[in-house]
């Protein structure tokens, strides 16, 4: 850490004027070239003369409308109002302001205006750059700590057990660093999930027994084949991805679905249930189909009255026995528990799919038996350690004797080790010190392998693991913008695109000094881009900026829609998360997100979009064409997105209309006033009415008109998908759904096809919001108006790569705000 | 698809067993600290706020009249049984009568009305039940205990120009530390009662020993690296720094109290299906750590403000947030009557179980000051003018009446009167103007 500051300290100066060269070039370089520059003048009076005429009646400081007054001041004088500029610019851009119902100036003014502000705005930030300033300690979110984990010590903890969600920001995302605060609360989540996380990556042997339930949910239809991990030609059941703790025996019971008088499902016919452990068979149970026929059923099951005793135990009690012991090795194993599928359909008329009521309550006992929860217990009787994956991370050493020199020697070694990357650093003198206590406390009052353990505990809840520490040299005067250190920018770069540490390859070239040099960055973030784990980009940054992680919490009506169920749920989920990560992974543009040939589905979504030819659980690509291209080609037709931005019963054109406008156009309504009159659901002639008949009086009324002019249509032209994302002609008391929009500025458009077409003609307004969400995603803050110009420059440059993912994070990577910050003032 | 433990939370839950932890067997089931320190005379009093969402249906919840022996309008008939102990404040208000949801919740226990803020930036101010902790704290294991229904894990933005942190929580340590709740029930009662899963006094004392020697360490760590920061980067690292003497604390109460005896308790495994469910649960565990005397501050939300919580189990499968804006449609405030009175059924059963605990010379409830209420209004409107406050049990000497305050009187002059009574007086709090005069009522 010293050498680093001596560094910083000589070369700070420099590398500010490096960079003010090499990475802003193309914002130096914008729209206009040195001709523009004589008009500048000319220019900075028609700002002057366009506030005064049309802006300055209702933001004077009398009316402050927006809090905002243009009066007194010079806003040609760039640098000096910078933030109100940008405002500025951002209204005259989208020609939200001057309303549309006052006095507004020609076109052309807004097109020279827009133009060259952005070009003064973007002209004196290169000559001034101001990355902002993160928060020096930047705590580690849930997602981080988890993926932490897993690369430093190889194990995969359930870490929604361990720790409590985050906050998001008012953009939506959990790991900016101003929210990330500290609680005792979660200081005692830290220490216990600690000390939960170092007791399994060192494999001790539990006090007793434990054990886990995993619960089928009861509208996940089990009637093909639920996971890759379970055998082809198996249906429904479950498979589990279970952590055995220690060598060792374990239990598993299976309860199996029941019907609200408790009566087994599916008795009616026999079924063979296995169980498989990496896919080896375990034991095969068969229930069902042996119902004595002697024996009476109850008259009724209206739960009040009683067949036979026996027939009574034979529908009560048919999963009593569906348990096996068997023993596992330490460490992840997939348990499979699944029916062996039969090949025939039932005689008679074919039944409905029961659902959501009626899967709760029927009696089905035709029906298809299926797996309610799995118990696994364990361990039984004396088991080691094992040979987990997460001991051969942790113990890189054996001690070669049971001599203290010896086996201090190897903990030195592996403490070293660990040290180094959970805390993204060289580690000095101290730092092992620390941990040798531990290692010594614990081997004290135990093993070798308890000694590391303690050890491991204190590591985790250790401020340098929790916390991505920035600080600024030592003796930099106070607002001065300096380059981070190699170190510095390696956690940024790995956390940016990983949501982890760095790895080896990257720490090496971040301590060996060579990161600041951008073609070194550049190679090391195509690299990490490559890399599996950047699937955390998808997971973390696409799952909050398009909502998808609102998905796992939507509970459409069963009323409304009885046809919504689990798999349903999960196939939106996978459909949205392949589709992203293959745009990110083929490098694609960012523009194909809002539409493409093509999108994954299994058989379960396939049937939901109408799409032929699909067959059996597995997702896989699948090809577009036609309507189905227009229909789902793209986020927009996604059931994930139609659905979290609808309510329970029914679709809300303002919601995804809100949704486009701030996600997708960057340009988010302001919020709306509180007790807005009843929108009426008849017509005048009392006739029910369609939501768009209902929505023109946002359009009439000028208050509402302000803000839903430019958001209501987005939303009505998605109609024709309903609340959870299906096709359909006819909306509301089964009138047609009209999916025409206009847009305030008299832009006609047509469904989703339309509304493609349309955001893709702001193409450059979609790529900026983009780029400035993942700016702040990559940088832990929240956007602020001296980030806009970055935003313009790396947008700009990307337009050349046809707005390619790379293109945009490897601008973010490089810019100002993610390579520098600004020492405290 | 595989389901793992992390698949489909909410529905395919990771269960632990539900094993009973079996903690020795309490003798009569009072805490046997009790005798130490809650005597007839002086006895210890309990301080609870439980935070309902989304406003109140006012017109089936204030009395028509005011003083004694008014009639429980419909939204209150279930605490009705409970008539003495219960008091009904009218006229309490905020600082502006309209604002954002985001700012009810904030404003409910600060004072302090937050601003909306496009950046990351958090403030408010400190919350009346941390303060109650700083000193109450000193003679139980946990100084306050933040509950929550909802979980934090969903995307988009809470209230527009808001972090979500100010909707998710009434609870501030500070005017930027927004105090997260606690939303699972299993995390709660480790929590309370740690998650050694061990019974053996012997156990639990060398795990209290090693945590201490944990956080010993990291607060040298820390320390030192404090000091090579500059002020405003302090902050966060002072928040670790506080946390980690908060646990110290707790760790020498717990070995002082190491001989205490606690009552046997079903583990729970996770967050159960149920809204009903799991808010039972939840105050089930609170009421369980007013009974062992771990805490005598708690803060509860039965739903984060501005929520969208769907109610299917008691017909209302449309989303609270939009029908609370109800535009005066019948059917929505038929709906929305459902769903106030649903979060009062679940309250009262809660008041219900602190009044079958004994304690001391009487039961829970006469010690305790439970506040229930929301920090609107009407939500319709954004309207926070006479917000639904109700103050249960016999703690404070208030109960049987409907008061009708002065308007404009800040909710919290409220807190300031209940810190008195809990023994922590203080001068002010966010926008308040002067004590509420409880005294004078008692005995109406």
């Amino acid at each position: 850490m010293k050498s680093r500051n001596l560094s910083l300290a000589s070369v700070c100066g420099a590398a500010v004027l490096v960079t003010g060269v090499l990475f802003s070039a193309p914002l130096v370089s914008a729209p206009l070239g040195l001709r523009a520059q004589a008009q500048s003048a000319s220019q900075a009076e028609l700002l002057q003369t366009t506030v005064a005429q049309y802006c300055v009646t209702c933001h004077n400081d009398q009316s402050r409308r927006g809090e905002l007054s243009f009066e007194g001041l010079d806003l040609s004088d760039v640098g000096q109002h910078a933030a109100i500029q940008e405002r500025i610019l951002g209204q005259l851009r989208i020609r939200r302001m001057p309303p549309v119902d006052r006095p507004r100036p020609p076109e052309e003014t807004y097109e020279v205006l827009t133009a060259w502000l952005a070009s003064e705005i973007d002209r004196f930030a290169a000559a001034n750059p101001n990355p902002g300033r993160t928060e020096a300690f930047h705590r580690l979110n849930r997602v981080e700590y988890a993926n932490a984990v897993r690369d430093l010590l190889a194990l995969d903890v359930d870490v929604e057990a361990l720790l409590p969600a985050d906050d998001i920001d008012a953009n939506g995302f959990d790991n900016m660093a101003d929210m990330l605060t500290v609680s005792p609360a979660l200081m005692e989540r830290y220490l216990s999930a600690a000390r939960k996380t170092a007791r399994l990556a060192v494999g001790e042997a539990p006090l007793g027994p434990a054990g886990e339930i995993y619960e089928v949910p009861i509208l996940l239809i089990q009637n093909d084949r639920m996971s890759d991990d379970l055998p082809f030609g198996s249906r429904g059941g479950i498979g589990i991805r279970h952590y055995f703790v220690v060598d060792g025996e374990y239990d598993l019971a299976i309860g199996l679905h029941r019907n609200y008088v408790n009566y087994v499902r599916g008795m009616g016919s026999s079924h063979e249930l296995e169980v498989r452990l990496d896919g080896v068979l375990v034991r095969t149970f068969t229930f069902g189909g042996e119902e004595p026929d002697v024996l009476q059923a109850p008259a009724s099951y209206g739960g009040n009255q009683f067949g036979d005793p026996a027939w009574e135990e034979y529908m009560l009690f048919a999963d009593a026995n569906l348990r096996v012991r068997f023993s596992a090795e330490a460490g992840p194993h997939v348990v499979g528990v699944s029916f062996v599928r039969k090949f025939t359909e039932p005689e008679g008329v074919l039944q409905p799919r029961q659902s959501v009521f009626a899967a709760a309550i029927n009696e089905m006992r035709d029906g298809d038996a299926a797996v309610e929860h799995v118990t696994i217990t364990g361990p039984y009787g004396p088991g080691g350690p094992g040979d987990s994956p997460a001991r051969r991370a942790v113990f890189t050493c054996r001690p070669t004797s049971n001599t203290s020199a010896d086996e201090e020697a190897c903990a030195g070694e592996i403490l070293s080790s660990l040290a180094r990357q959970a805390y993204r650093r060289p580690i000095d003198e101290a730092d092992l010190r620390t941990l040798m206590d531990f290692y010594r406390a614990g081997r004290n009052d135990g093993s070798f392998d308890a000694g590391i353990q303690l050890a491991l505990e204190r590591l985790l809840i250790s401020p340098d693991f929790l916390f991505r520490v920035e600080h600024d040299p030592v003796d930099v005067a106070p607002g001065t913008v300096y380059a981070l250190s190699d170190l510095e920018l390696a956690s940024r770069l790995s956390f940016f695109l990983w949501s982890s540490i760095p790895d080896a390859e990257l720490l090496d070239v971040a301590e060996r000094g060579m990161l600041q040099d951008p073609a070194v960055l550049e190679q090391q973030t195509r690299r990490m881009l490559a890399d599996p784990r950047s699937k955390a980009l998808v997971q973390n940054f696409a799952g909050q900026w398009l909502y998808l992680r609102n998905l796992r919490s939507v509970v459409p009506d069963a009323v409304t829609f009885p046809e919504f169920d689990e798999n349903l749920r999960e196939a939106f989920r996978q459909e949205t998360d392949l589709f992203v990560e293959s745009l990110i992974r083929d490098d694609r543009s960012v523009l194909d997100l809002l539409g493409t040939d093509y999108t994954f589905a299994n058989e379960r979504l396939a049937e939901h979009y109408g799409i032929p030819g699909v067959y059996g659980n597995h997702f896989r690509r699948v090809q577009l064409e036609g309507d189905l291209a227009e229909r789902r080609g793209g986020i927009l037709g996604q059931g994930s997105l139609l659905t979290v931005t609808s309510y329970a019963n029914r679709t809300s054109p303002v919601l995804r209309g809100k949704w486009v406008l701030t996600n997708i156009l960057g340009t988010p309504p302001p919020p709306p006033p509180a007790d807005v009159p009843d929108l009426p659901d008849r017509g005048e002639d009392g006739q029910p009415a369609t939501v768009r008949d209902r929505m023109i009086q946002h359009r009439e009324d000028p208050v509402c008109a302000a803000c839903h002019a430019p958001m209501d249509p987005l939303g009505l032209a998605l109609e024709n998908y309903d609340a959870i994302g299906r096709w359909r002609s006819t909306g509301q008391a089964n009138l047609a759904i009209d999916a025409s929009g206009q847009m305030p500025n008299g832009t006609e458009f047509y469904g989703p096809q339309g509304l493609r077409t349309l955001l893709l003609e702001r193409r450059e307004q979609f790529a900026g919001t983009v780029t400035e969400k993942l700016l702040a995603y990559a940088i832990g803050r929240g956007p602020e108006y001296y980030d806009r110009p970055t935003v313009r420059g790396i947008t700009t440059t990307a337009a050349f790569e046809n707005y390619r993912w790379s293109s945009i994070i490897v601008g973010i990577v490089q810019s100002t705000p993610f390579r520098m910050r600004r020492s405290e003032s | 698809m595989i389901i793992t433990k992390k698949a489909i939370p909410r529905r395919t839950m990771l269960k632990g067993l539900g094993a009973s932890l079996a903690l020795p067997l309490l003798d009569g089931m009072v805490p046997a600290f009790t005798a130490l320190r809650d005597t007839a005379a002086d006895p210890v009093r309990r301080l609870g706020i439980v935070y309902v969402p989304n406003g109140m249906m006012m017109d089936h919840w204030t009395p028509a009249t005011e003083g004694i022996g008014f009639n429980f309008p419909t939204i209150l008939q279930p605490l009705e049984r409970f008539r003495d102990q219960v008091e009904v404040l009218s006229g309490m208000h905020g600082v502006d009568a309209e604002g954002p949801h985001a700012r009810a919740s904030t404003r409910f226990l600060t004072g302090v009305a937050s601003q909306r803020d496009d950046g990351s930036n958090l403030k408010a101010g400190i919350s009346m039940d941390q303060i109650a902790g700083r000193v109450l704290g000193q003679e139980t294991q946990l100084a306050t205990l933040e509950l929550a229904i909802d979980g934090r894990d969903f995307a988009g933005s809470c209230d527009e120009g808001f972090s979500c942190a100010y909707t998710n929580t009434i609870s501030w340590a500070n005017d930027t530390t927004p105090l997260p709740m606690e939303n699972n029930p299993r995390a709660v009662f480790e929590r309370l009662f740690g998650d050694s899963g061990s019974t053996d006094p012997a156990v639990r004392k060398a795990r209290l020993e090693k945590d201490a020697s944990l956080l010993d360490s990291v607060t040298d760590r820390a320390r030192y690296l404090s000091r090579q920061l500059g002020s405003t980067d302090q902050a966060k690292l002072d928040q670790y720094l506080e946390a980690v003497r908060d646990i110290e604390r707790r760790i020498q109460m717990a070995e002082a109290q190491s001989e205490r005896e606690l009552p046997v308790v079903d583990q729970p495994a996770g967050i159960p299906d149920t809204f009903g469910e799991h808010t039972k649960m939840m105050f089930d565990l609170l009421a369980l750590a007013y009974e062992t005397d771990l805490t005598r501050v708690a803060t509860f939300m039965m739903g984060r403000e501005i929520t969208g919580r769907t109610y299917a189990e008691i017909g209302v499968p449309d989303a609270h947030h939009p029908i609370s804006h109800h535009q005066r449609d019948p059917v929505k405030l038929e709906k929305l009557m459902k769903i106030n009175l649903y979060h009062a059924e679940l309250f009262a059963e809660f008041i219900a179980r602190l009044n079958s605990t004994p304690d001391g010379d009487g039961t829970l409830l006469d010690h305790s000051m439970i506040v229930y209420g929301a920090g609107m209004a009407d939500s319709n409107s954004h309207y926070s003018g006479d917000l639904p406050i109700l103050l249960a049990g016999g703690a404070a000497g208030t109960g049987g009446r409907h008061m009708q305050h002065e308007p404009d009187t800040p909710l919290a002059n409220l807190h300031l009167s209940l810190l008195d009574k809990m023994g922590v007086p203080i001068e002010s709090l966010g926008d308040s103007t002067g004590r509420l005069p409880l005294e004078t009522l008692s005995g109406v």
